[in-house]
């Protein structure tokens, strides 16, 4: 069953074929830079409206749903990283707090870190990681609200080879095994022909006259 | 003690030296403001003088309506300063900054006059120089306080658009930078009355003891003066901080700035 779908969707001259992403596994999104691949999900996610079209959640226009709501039903973990300047574990805390979320248990914040192969101390200081480990600890935040739909856009972009294949399989496997639906944009052909269960790529296509 | 030493116009030209200085110091240091500083020291003397004029003209003229006319453009010219140094703000912001500034700036004027020094608020002699103290540090206050919250919001993109996708609500993840940015405006008032009465010895008191007011007399006024510059300050900022941020974002929760 499709849980978001794409009818005539297009966002300023960006317009896109009309698309199915299925519930419960992982489609991977491909395209040449500025496609409109980051956009599409900011539309997925109700953070930008879309100039024609729809997108569709669970079969309903998401226009009418609660953004907030939607948000946090389909959640989309940036390209753009971002920590607080504080330690692992507040920066769990500070999250959650932004969502209204009761905090999580120390044992889960590892469970998630360790899932997203960013096995650190809850009182490392974030300002000191790397980019790849911030970029894991950020994703390992997003994951730890097991949203029913997350978005990843360029999840592995910081990441070497193998630990973006690890970080991948552990990842969906989780998401497989809790019934979350996944839809990820990666720049690396190889990953996504792994590990995609759909493939859609998107072309550049300029509004017709 | 006498009234006031008048200045002479001779050496009132002298002190135009002081500004040779400070153009020396700027072009050794490759500062391009030196036009900024021949603009701003040539408006200063032309808008001093026209309100030297004009304040002449008032005390010799007392009318009601005059001295309405006279705050009415002070608040105009102040909230247009204002918007003409942040030009970014969407419309609907900006229309909150001009009411702010009106209504709180009208109101610590109105309640300081009318309930401290206990003065007609239609008395020349004290609307004028109080409103116009009140209203310039409003000014700069207000003038920071938006400036540092853009500055805050643009440097921190990724935190705005980071918190929203992971489903906060836009005014969780907006709030704390309006704290910041008053936080931010309010510091240089605070500071100077930190130093007050030991390094700097206040405008109006100063101006007050020249003409030859008893220096107790001028105390309670610069106390009074700044405990209502700092109230002024505090709530036009606040007010158009609070009620502006919530133009960043529209029924759709969507943030755009």
């Amino acid at each position: 069953m499709a849980c978001i779908q794409t009818r005539g969707l297009a966002y300023g001259q960006i317009s896109y074929k009309d698309m199915d992403i299925s519930e419960g596994r992982a489609t991977f999104i491909s395209g040449p830079s500025g496609c409109g691949k980051s956009t599409l999900f900011r539309l997925f996610n109700k953070t930008l409206s879309p100039t024609a079209g729809a997108v569709l959640y669970h079969g309903e226009d998401a226009a009418g749903l609660d953004s907030i709501a939607l948000r946090r039903d389909v959640l989309l973990a940036g390209q753009a990283v971002f920590l607080f300047d504080a330690t692992v574990g507040e920066n769990f805390t500070a999250f959650r707090e932004a969502r209204d979320a009761a905090p999580l248990a120390d044992e889960d914040m590892r469970f998630f870190l360790r899932l997203c192969c960013a096995n650190f101390p809850l009182n490392a200081p974030c300002p000191h990681l790397s980019g790849g480990e911030r970029q894991r600890v950020f994703l390992a935040l997003c994951l730890s609200f097991q949203p029913k739909v997350l978005l990843l856009d360029e999840p592995t972009s910081a990441l070497d080879q193998e630990t973006a294949e690890r970080f991948m399989t552990q990842v969906l496997g989780f998401c497989r095994e809790h019934g979350m639906t996944v839809a990820a944009v990666s720049h690396d052909p190889n990953l996504a022909r792994r590990h995609a269960e759909n493939l859609i790529s998107l072309r550049a296509e300029p509004e017709q006259a | 003690m006498n009234g006031v030493a008048q200045i002479q116009l001779g050496s009132f030209l002298l002190t135009y030296v002081l500004l040779l200085v400070v153009l020396a110091i700027m072009k050794k240091c490759r500062i391009r403001q030196s036009r900024l500083l021949v603009l701003a020291s040539m408006r200063m003397t032309l808008q001093l003088v026209a309100a030297g004029y004009a304040l002449t003209f008032l005390f010799d003229h007392p009318h009601p309506l005059l001295t309405m006319a006279y705050l009415v453009l002070l608040v105009f010219f102040t909230i247009y300063l204002v918007l003409s140094r942040n030009k970014r703000l969407n419309a609907r912001f900006r229309l909150v900054v001009g009411v702010s500034i009106a209504c709180c700036g009208l109101g610590v004027i109105a309640f300081f006059v009318v309930c401290i020094v206990r003065q007609s608020i239609f008395d020349p002699q004290y609307m004028i120089p109080i409103s116009g103290m009140l209203m310039g540090n409003a000014l700069t206050g207000v003038s920071l306080g938006l400036k540092s919250f853009w500055n805050g919001l643009e440097g921190q993109r990724a935190r705005v658009d980071a918190l929203l996708n992971i489903g906060a609500a836009p005014q969780r993840v907006l709030f704390p930078f309006v704290c910041q940015a008053l936080e931010t405006a309010l510091v240089p008032t605070l500071n100077s009355m930190l130093g007050m009465g030991i390094v700097v010895l206040p405008g109006m008191m100063t101006g007050q003891i020249l003409s030859g007011t008893a220096p107790t007399t001028a105390i309670l006024y610069q106390i009074t003066i700044m405990v209502a510059i700092c109230s002024c300050v505090c709530l036009c900022c606040f007010c158009s901080l609070y009620f502006g941020y919530k133009t960043l974002w529209n029924a759709q929760q969507q943030v755009q700035f």
